[in-house]
């Protein structure tokens, strides 16, 4: 035995000595001060808390997670953290982001260094589908927003008002940039193949202050059910807009952003929004049978932060991000490629997790199985109407 | 035909928005020659206090006006007084623009901070009460802007037209360096009128926020028409900027309905551009020396 190969050795040992009580580092990317701050924030909870359910059962392979927080409050400073979070803190993985832009900045980075990112909250088609090794999503789609409003409209609405689907006028209406853009493209494409009639498709952009041409056109064409994608804004001008001019559509459905959210409810009243549809991430007044473990997610939000969570965007967040720790705590190791081997095994069915869809990666790596909730705001609540198997309240016709 | 009606009137009322939003801007922009890019976030920062005001005190939100006006007076005249004076002999003066896109992103990152980037409520107060004329509809509160607009217009002109200090207003606006030499505290006039610049925003504030949801980026929202508003109206002049916001307000509604909502933005810009091509200096603007010494 040489003195070369002693020294090896000892380094060796010591680095499994080291390796065995050490931290495995993981980055937190989310926009944590600026305008997206908020939404950022309550997606960041999420990661947290699986972060702290993981340890608290013992780890990763017996190491403790650290997260290392990166503030993408642009897509520059988004490249900028992803950088600082490989170069300098070495984490193995990065999670996040909330914002698409974010992340498909972000993301270019991660893909050259080899650094696996699981994206758990951002729903821009283009986010996946580059081509990337070593990105993934677990969260549901532009995609499967607009699938899923169609489909809650042809299967559940329309039936329980007594009308078929094609006999219904859609009007469809979005805030014009490429969320709202995508989002009613698909609501376009799968209406068309279901053979449910869109007699009118107008997008705004997002600072409009006036939509009452907008208002006197759909119900100039009749327009039965309005479909609506946009941010809070504007969802508070439509809904009140379309209620002073007397505009009572047969259905409202809003595609998540304002449509979610407490303070639009207050701001357009409860009277106004009762009986308005609408379709996002998984909300919180959900059948608990179909999404076990969210009464452990919100007892553990309510001992950490104190207060209910304030969107569903926590409880989508912890959910991708705890299926894909255990994935890879049940994996070989850290190293990239075993990441990206252990999660690409991941086959968990639905209505095994807390947001109550299952995980599994398709060829471009996004979650073939997630998909978005219908709700219905009645009484001042956001209740959970679509699928039947997920539903806490049957559909309430609106006189 | 009552859609035309419902629209034309829709169209005047957000005009009358447009006018009450922009009377402020043009008044600094004709007077001080400086174009305000924080107007919005004066706007923004009155909604902000009508809130507090209007939900911490339980007060009808036009209440607010005696709160809000002097204290966007204030922050108008400190603004000119601190930023924009110091900045007065700059080489330069687009320094100025610079400042006050500065003071822009200030104001909204500073309401982040303060406010949280949830929208604030206003309680209606029976504000949103439609009126109807026949089968025609409008918001009570809406009809009080445009009378709101109207007041503010003639009590303006008359300010400046009829008062000592209205006279020395135009004459700094004339002719700086005269103006000077006649013994006018230029100084003391660029302060003032910003302060009422700014006021006048502030009543704009109250007005609107009982009518629309409060947010650290709502005078984004307003500001870039306002703009178009006072460069159509002619740089400055308080009745053209009027006539300008009903215009683009008609032409907003009306091409909404007819041509589409997602153009919109592209036809009202495109008359801006038309009517500046054709009447370089505005609707009312006489040619004007934008000058600040001869």
């Amino acid at each position: 035995m040489t003195t070369r190969s002693i020294l090896l050795g000892t380094a060796l040992g010591l680095s499994l000595a080291s390796g065995a009580f050490a931290d495995v580092k993981i980055g937190s990317l989310y926009p944590f001060s600026g305008p997206l701050a908020l939404l950022g924030e309550e997606s960041a909870r999420g990661l947290d808390l699986a972060v702290d359910q993981i340890n608290a059962a013992g780890g990763l392979h017996g190491d403790r997670i650290v997260l290392e927080r990166g503030d993408a409050v642009d897509n520059n400073q988004a490249i900028g953290e992803a950088r600082r979070l490989i170069s300098l803190e070495g984490v193995k993985a990065v999670f996040g982001t909330y914002s698409s832009s974010r992340v498909i900045a972000a993301s270019q980075v991660t893909e050259l260094a080899g650094i696996p990112y699981f994206e758990l909250g951002a729903v821009a088609d283009e986010v996946t589908g580059r081509g990337m090794t070593y990105l993934f999503r677990t969260n549901p789609t532009a995609e499967n927003m607009g699938i899923a409003v169609i489909d809650m409209l042809a299967d559940q609405i329309a039936p329980a008002a007594g009308k078929a689907p094609e006999d219904l006028k859609i009007g469809i209406i979005y805030e014009d940039s490429s969320y709202g853009t995508s989002v009613a493209g698909h609501e376009v494409a799968h209406a068309k193949e279901r053979g449910l009639n869109v007699v009118l498709k107008s997008g705004y952009p997002a600072n409009i202050v006036d939509m009452s041409s907008l208002v006197l056109d759909l119900k100039g064409k009749g327009v039965d059910v309005v479909l609506q994608t946009s941010y809070q804004n504007d969802t508070v001008l439509f809904l009140q807009q379309a209620n002073e001019a007397g505009y009572k559509p047969m259905a409202i459905i809003g595609g998540g952003g304002g449509y979610s959210m407490q303070p639009t409810a207050d701001a357009v009243g409860t009277d106004v929004i009762d009986g308005v549809y609408d379709v996002d991430f998984t909300q919180y007044a959900i059948n608990p049978d179909f999404t076990p473990g969210i009464e452990t997610f919100l007892d553990a939000y309510r001992a950490k932060y104190g207060e209910e969570p304030r969107s569903g965007h926590s409880l989508t967040n912890y959910v991708g991000a705890l299926a894909v720790l255990q994935a890879i705590g049940e994996g070989e190791g850290f190293e990239p490629d075993q990441i990206v081997a252990s999660v690409k095994a991941m086959d968990i069915p639905d209505g095994s997790t807390a947001a109550g869809y299952g995980v599994k990666f398709d060829d471009t790596n996004q979650n073939e199985r997630a998909r978005m909730m219908g709700m219905q705001w009645q009484d001042g609540k956001l209740l959970t109407v679509y699928p039947p198997d997920a539903a806490v309240a049957e559909i309430r016709q609106s006189e | 035909m009552t859609t035309f009606l419902q629209i034309l009137l829709n169209g005047l009322m957000l005009g009358g928005l447009f006018a009450i939003v922009s009377i402020g801007l043009t008044l600094i922009f004709g007077i001080i020659k400086v174009v305000n890019f924080a107007h919005g976030e004066f706007l923004m920062g009155g909604m902000f206090i009508t809130w507090l005001i209007t939900t911490q005190m339980g007060l009808h939100p036009y209440a607010a006006v005696i709160v809000v006006v002097p204290v966007l007076f204030v922050m108008g005249a400190l603004t000119q007084r601190l930023l924009i004076q110091p900045l007065m002999s700059a080489r330069d003066d687009h320094i100025q623009i610079f400042a006050t896109v500065g003071l822009s992103t200030a104001l909204i990152n500073l309401a982040l901070l303060i406010f949280g980037a949830d929208i604030a409520n206003t309680p209606p107060h029976g504000l949103r009460a439609p009126l109807e004329f026949g089968e025609l509809r409008l918001l009570t509160g809406q009809v009080m802007i445009f009378g709101a607009a109207i007041v503010l217009v003639i009590g303006l002109e008359l300010f400046l037209k009829y008062t000592q200090t209205g006279r020395a207003i135009r004459a700094v606006a004339q002719n700086r360096g005269a103006a000077e030499l006649m013994g006018i505290n230029v100084n003391h006039i660029y302060v003032l009128t910003f302060g009422l610049g700014a006021a006048c925003v502030g009543l704009a504030a109250v007005l609107i926020a009982p009518l629309y949801p409060t947010s650290s980026n709502i005078g984004t929202y307003f500001v870039l028409t306002a703009f178009v508003v006072v460069v159509l109206g002619g740089l400055g002049s308080i009745p053209g900027a009027f006539l300008g916001a009903l215009i683009i307000g008609e032409v907003d509604a009306l091409s909404g309905y007819y041509i589409g909502s997602d153009l919109r933005e592209a036809v009202v810009f495109g008359l801006f551009l038309l009517i500046l091509i054709l009447r370089p200096s505005g609707l009312f603007g006489a040619r004007q020396n934008l000058s600040h010494l001869s």
